[in-house]
């Protein structure tokens, strides 16, 4: 079979290059998290080999560079990763001397990480951290250090960064037609709704087995009778309403009433 | 048991290698480090026992089931709930059960260190934006990692060491003083503190139809009796037949 190749600028970037920005990220990313610009020194610090490599021999362009990704950044860093390959393919072709400018960086940049983050954060900690738990505890409640810590973490870690890795290459290689495809809609409307339809349903169970009330009330009738509330009125009612009422409560008092955690 | 200053020190050590962030065990490694199930594993393993650890840390666990932390915001600290309810608690001789019941008001403490971290970072920033004016990529690295490390692990290490250290013999007093209706009351709310985790998700994740889902996992769930994870294969399916009809009808029969 014969294939026509495109005639292509040469890359200035290897997938060295690329694979080592996903290291300096997975470990470093949170190194100084703050309240300011969250993972702006982050960004910075995974780039750093690379902006060396484009723009080393030019001090202007350097700064600018630095200028640019020491703005506000925050994202799940596994699932939202790719957003920063995307931006890494940019830099690589503006530095080629495509018309790139900060604006069209920054623009794409600070518009995916958010819807990112937020499916990221609905996969792993909302649905991948629950199930996993829910699996390994009952081993750990029983002493089984193999089948309880040590699964989960090795789990854990294996599944995020497997996938973090396979999605920041992905992301290198789809560059700015991938952020734009995405920002265009279709795609992350598609998965944004999935990873929330999902996440609820499986929070929803962890409510029905992990929520725990119940109350102890009993009404006494006429004789030796007496009427349990919890298991002759509630559960016949509906099973599990009190904890499925205090957690959309608890949820209302967040959401509505600017009630948060620590603070009332 | 008497936990000796070595001892503590680890104990500290073990609590900064799982605050969320620290760069040695990676991002996604602290988010599994910080499960109390894990650290209580270790913290057990420091002081001699890691069954008992492991069985303690699980129980510990249980509230923090739905823990996140997103967008800067933690509003508990499992891995200190972890971490010095482990010690203590073994320490104390007491039982998973009142383990629990302790640690959940220390995880609350947690809080004042992380936004002491995320505060004082802030300066460091701003140095980096200094440097950034100069060019030197060098000295914003070394900001990054260098500072803000060194000033976590002396906020994380000093005082869980402290408290590993002299807490024991406090400990086996306030269980003392709290037995009976106070320590009923501790373990109520240990079995409602998975709904504000719970809850959170459920804001973080504010999608369409969102409580509908919810409820619909709940009620799976209480009457199947099914475990979690069959039920995420039920509302794989659920979410993929959802989507394609809610994104079809959205964009005209453009799916």
């Amino acid at each position: 079979m014969e294939q026509t190749v495109e005639p292509k600028k040469e890359k200035l970037l290897t997938k060295k290059d690329v694979v080592k920005a996903f290291w300096r990220w997975t470990f470093f990313s949170h190194a100084n998290y703050n309240y300011e610009r969250l993972q702006a020194t982050g960004v910075v610090h995974a780039f750093s080999p690379i902006l060396k490599k484009l723009y080393g021999k030019d001090e202007a362009e350097m700064k600018a560079a630095l200028e640019r990704h020491m703005q506000f950044f925050n994202t799940e860093p596994s699932i939202g990763g790719p957003v920063l390959s995307m931006t890494i393919a940019m830099e690589e072709e503006r530095a080629m001397g495509a018309d790139i400018n900060d604006q069209t960086i920054n623009g794409l940049k600070t518009g995916l990480m958010g819807p990112l983050a937020g499916i990221g954060d609905t996969l792993w900690q909302g649905t991948l951290i629950p199930i996993l738990l829910s699996f390994t505890l009952p081993f750990g409640a029983e002493g089984n250090i193999f089948m309880g810590p040590v699964l989960f973490f090795a789990l854990h870690w294996g599944i995020m960064t497997v996938l973090a890795y396979f999605l920041w290459v992905k992301g290198y290689e789809q560059g700015k037609e991938g952020i734009q495809k995405m920002m265009a809609g279709g795609q992350l409307n598609y998965i944004m709704s999935f990873s929330q339809t999902l996440g609820a349903i499986v929070i929803g169970s962890l409510a029905a087995n992990f929520v725990k009330v119940a109350t102890p009330l009993s009404v006494h009738l006429s004789g030796k009778e007496s009427l349990s509330i919890q298991t002759d009125v509630l559960d016949k009612l509906v099973m599990g309403i009190l904890p499925l009422g205090i957690t959309l409560i608890t949820y209302y008092l967040l959401k509505h009433k600017k009630y948060t955690p620590t603070k009332y | 048991m008497k936990i000796s200053l070595i001892q503590a020190i680890l104990i500290g050590v073990v609590y900064y290698l799982g605050i969320n962030g620290t760069p040695w065990l990676s991002l996604v490694g602290t988010h599994g480090w910080m499960r109390p199930l894990v650290n209580g594993t270790v913290v057990g393993l420091i002081l001699g026992d890691p069954v008992q650890g492991c069985i303690i840390g699980a129980a510990i666990n249980l509230p923090y089931l739905a823990f996140i932390s997103a967008g800067g915001t933690v509003a508990m600290d499992p891995a200190l709930a972890g971490t010095l309810g482990t010690a203590l608690a073994m320490a104390a001789k007491v039982e998973p059960a009142v383990a629990v019941t302790l640690a959940v008001p220390i995880g609350l403490l947690g809080t004042l260190i992380w936004v002491a971290h995320m505060t004082v970072d802030i300066t460091f920033v701003h140095m980096a934006d200094k440097a950034a004016e100069e060019g030197n990529i060098d000295r914003i690295n070394w900001l990054h990692i260098v500072p803000p490390q060194l000033f976590l692990l002396l906020i994380t290490v000093v005082p869980v060491a402290l408290a590993a250290y002299l807490g024991a013999d406090a400990v086996e007093g306030i269980v003392d003083a709290l037995s009976g209706r106070p320590l009923d009351v501790l373990s109520a709310i240990g079995g409602i503190l998975p709904a504000l985790g719970i809850a959170m998700n459920l804001r973080a994740m504010n999608g369409k139809g969102t409580l509908i889902f919810f409820t619909f996992g709940f009620m799976l769930a209480v009457y199947s009796g099914l475990s979690s994870v069959p039920v995420a294969i039920f509302a794989a399916v659920i979410a993929y037949v959802f989507t394609e009809l809610y994104l079809k009808d959205k964009n005209g029969g453009l799916a």
